[in-house]
């Protein structure tokens, strides 16, 4: 669990609570931040993180960033904190 | 005979992510897709990262939809056959098994293939490719018994399995053509700096090389270069560059150059015929020319693209695609356009005595391209900076300076 990045997501209508980044798992394929631009960045190591700006992005895109990754690095969570993806 | 609406041939990331889209705006019209692989949609990214290549991540994790997927979505997948010929008259695709469908609207999202290494025995045991799960497969069979290793072309599959072999315990040589590294996309200098982590890593770079022969019995023992010294290697992967396969249309009157052309909606020259992916030569109104790229995103979202107005959206593919990748500790990304033809300048910006490097390449008096390494967190400010057709001509100052903030560039157009 120690190379994840955590955000939690306090957005009412949204069945996401929780998004994670696998740092061990990305490898800067970036193609969340081409579904996301919103969402997701990445940092000066080159691996995706979360933006302040998270919550403004609706489910279904956060789930296609999420289903889009290459190495499957982004983790949701549901509000009972059940793992939805992947 | 087999009829069907939507006829997707190719099941990778383009193909794949067209059937889906369709699936959400037409929840009844038939979706067949053909691949001559004979798995289903995974991903080609994984294939030459550590975590899968070292097995630290489950063999599955290579999947990207669950077989359930398919019928779930009433989409039909058929493995292993390839189509060989399409007649766009009788709307007809047939297959190398002879079956034959007919389609409504038809997707070609065929990707590209690896080019064949021609030297006088390439075709011994130990010389392999990287393209496909069955390409990774052999070389991770390779890697079991091999000492040494040469990797040939400089290029991201020569930069990530030098890195890949280096980690699992090999003797690494790469041999290239060139004077340096990824000549002539990036400069020496950017070139140079990728170098450093290659051989900080072990790995013997060979410059200005080029094989004659590949010498030994029934497997590889060493490759004989032009200039008369010999490389010993149980297992060389090659990757001298891809091609879109299309001779299978010739004849059908499809407009063809590199990949099969398409207009800014990805539509071919023939009706109900589209063009997606890796395999599409379509115009790009964001660059304002006709391009051919080659990454994961920019098949993906053309995909979904494509899938859109095949069910009868029609809206313009744009699209600031970028190609990024890390090994070694070193980061690169490709974005948009970075070809360097005639006509178009090249502008530098150099971090912390060149240990970063960005070069933005000018055409016109706008950026259609960058190359970056070590600097890919500036990978979206950049895309929209292109996006954006910020005019650049009496700004080149403002981007080689390192003082200067890059979202200066965009955040004034927003104002604008
Ligand atoms: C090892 C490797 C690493 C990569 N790493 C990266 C990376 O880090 N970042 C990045 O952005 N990109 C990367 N890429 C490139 C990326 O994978 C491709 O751009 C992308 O897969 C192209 O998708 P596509 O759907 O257009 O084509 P493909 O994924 O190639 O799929 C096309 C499919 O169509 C099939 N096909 C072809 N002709 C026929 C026919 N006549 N009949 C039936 N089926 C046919 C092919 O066999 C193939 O299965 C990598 C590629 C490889 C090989």
């Amino acid at each position: 669990m120690a190379n994840q990045q955590e955000y939690q997501r306090s957005r009412p209508d949204s069945k996401i609570a929780k998004i994670v980044v696998d740092r061990d798992l990305c490898i800067s394929a970036a193609s969340c931040i081409g579904v996301a631009p919103e969402a997701f960045e990445l940092d000066a190591e080159s691996k995706a993180i979360l933006k302040n700006t998270a919550d403004s992005v609706d489910d279904e895109t956060l789930m296609m960033a999420a289903q889009s990754c290459p190495t499957k690095a982004i983790l949701l969570f549901d509000n009972d904190g059940k793992q939805i993806y992947p | 005979m087999t009829e069907v609406k939507y006829l997707i041939i190719g099941g990778g990331v383009a193909g794949t992510m067209a059937a889906d889209t369709i699936r959400k705006k037409d929840s009844e019209g038939s979706i067949t897709i053909i691949s001559d692989e004979p798995y289903r949609f995974y991903s080609k990214i994984m294939l030459s990262k550590p975590a899968f290549f070292l097995g630290k991540i489950p063999f599955e994790t290579i999947w990207l939809r669950k077989e359930e997927w398919y019928p779930e979505n009433k989409i039909s997948l058929l493995l292993g056959k390839k189509a060989v010929s399409l007649d766009p008259v009788g709307k007809i695709v047939a297959l190398d098994d002879g079956a034959s469908f007919k389609y409504e609207k038809l997707l070609l999202a065929t990707g590209s293939s690896v080019i064949k290494w021609p030297v006088v025995g390439a075709d011994k045991n130990g010389i392999c490719y990287l393209r496909t799960l069955d390409d990774v497969k052999k070389i991770m069979q390779l890697v079991k018994t091999a000492k040494r290793a040469a990797t040939i072309g400089g290029g991201f599959i020569s930069f990530e399995m030098a890195d890949l072999l280096r980690l699992s315990g090999k003797d690494v040589t790469l041999i290239i053509r060139e004077n340096y590294f990824w000549e002539p996309i990036l400069d020496e200098e950017s070139g140079r700096l990728v170098e450093k982590v290659l051989k900080d890593a072990g790995v013997e770079i060979l410059y200005k090389s080029e094989a004659k022969e590949i010498l030994g019995g029934d497997s590889v023992e060493s490759i004989l270069l032009n200039d008369g010294r010999k490389v010993e290697a149980e297992m060389v992967v090659c990757g001298i560059g891809v091609r879109s396969e299309n001779e299978w249309l010739a004849g059908s009157g499809l407009k063809i150059n590199k990949g099969i052309l398409a207009n800014e909606y990805l539509e071919t020259n023939l009706p109900d015929v589209w063009a997606a992916g890796d395999v599409a030569e379509y115009y790009d109104p964001i660059l304002g020319e006709t391009v051919k790229l080659g990454n994961w995103i920019h098949s993906q979202e053309q995909g979904k693209r494509a899938g859109f107005n095949m069910a009868g959206e029609k809206e313009p593919f744009k699209f600031v695609s970028f190609y990024a990748s890390q090994g070694l500790g070193a980061n690169i990304a490709f974005i948009g356009n970075i070809a360097p033809l005639p006509g178009r300048s090249v502008i530098t910006r150099k971090y912390d005595n060149g240990k970063a490097i960005i070069r933005f390449i000018q055409s016109g008096n706008k950026i259609v391209g960058a190359t970056l390494i070590n600097k890919t967190e500036d990978l979206k400010t950049i895309a929209n900076m292109i996006e954006n057709n910020i005019d650049v001509s009496d700004r080149l100052e403002e981007l080689s300076d390192v003082n200067f903030n890059l979202s200066g560039f965009n955040s004034e157009n927003i104002n604008a």
